[in-house]
């Protein structure tokens, strides 16, 4: 006998019981206010460091770039 | 196998020195790169705790912020303070120019650049004393919490600036001080300069 029908019947029974999961706060808030607080707080912790790593490396760059054209790359008085 | 040649069968192949390598320039010193990379962890603590203060703010949108019976925080004053400490940093930059032409010559401006820092610190801790006095504490809300473990800890950062940068001018009265120590404290001073008017902003407004 095969026993297929009851992968197919639990997922019937799950498919007809559907239910919210509200676990995640930045999707499921009733206040606006706070579920725009938790977007821009997430974009910022996130973008945040990748930005300083990016302007570190524009500024090196930059360094290197006046140090191969003759500039120099700290003032004399050292 | 020889030490300067490898034989392949009869054929031997001299292999050609290696050239040595020019020694490059050193692009940022040890000092400065060090205090960047302190600066950047700095930057991402402040960052959590207006975070955390913006979430908490939020969550209190249908009720008064501040809450009620909490003192007001005093925005205009604080604005004047803001300004000092702003001049400061503009002072310091000025600082650093005079510095590369005449070392001497920078001693005016580090030593006012010191002083308007401390008149930020110190009418911060007027303020502080006033707060507390019409019952603002730590433990009285999360209002309280959050604007004393902000500003606190950037006032913490103040004064260890201020610190260095006095140390800074006692090298450079004693004719000891280099650019790049110079560079390094400001690096830390801009950093307190620059975070303020961010926490002014999500604090005080």
């Amino acid at each position: 006998m095969s026993r297929i029908w009851i992968p197919v019947l639990a997922l019937a029974l799950s498919a007809a019981l559907p239910e919210l999961a509200h676990a995640c706060p930045v999707c499921f808030d009733a206040s606006d206010e706070n579920r725009r607080a938790f977007v821009a707080t997430t974009a910022l912790l996130s973008l945040l460091p990748l930005g300083m790593v990016a302007g570190a490396g524009l500024w090196l760059r930059r360094r290197v770039r006046r140090t191969e054209a003759g500039g120099r790359s700290e003032p004399s008085r050292d | 196998m020889s030490r300067d040649g490898v034989t392949a069968g009869s054929a031997a192949y001299a292999i050609e020195p290696r050239p040595e390598p020019r020694p490059r320039p050193k692009l940022v010193s040890d000092g400065v790169l060090g205090m960047l990379a302190f600066i950047f962890t700095e930057v991402m603590f402040f960052a959590g705790l207006v975070s955390a203060h913006a979430i908490v703010r939020s969550q209190a949108a249908g009720a008064m912020w501040p809450p009620y019976g909490q003192p007001r925080l005093p925005v205009q004053e604080t604005a004047v303070n803001t300004a000092a400490l702003l001049v400061s940093g503009i002072v310091l930059v000025l600082t650093w120019l005079a510095f590369r032409r005449e070392p001497s010559s920078a001693r005016i401006p580090l030593l006012l650049s010191i002083l308007l820092g401390a008149i930020f610190v110190w009418f911060q801790g007027l303020e502080w004393v006033a707060l507390l006095a019409e019952g603002l504490t730590i433990r009285s809300s999360s209002y309280g919490g959050f604007f004393y473990l902000i500003v606190g800890a950037h006032a913490l950062h103040a004064v260890a600036a201020l610190v260095a940068l006095a140390w800074a001018w006692l090298r450079l009265d004693r004719k000891r001080l280099t650019a790049t120590q110079l560079a390094t404290v400001s690096a830390f001073w801009y950093f307190v300069v620059l975070v303020w008017p961010v926490l002014y902003v999500k604090v005080y407004l």
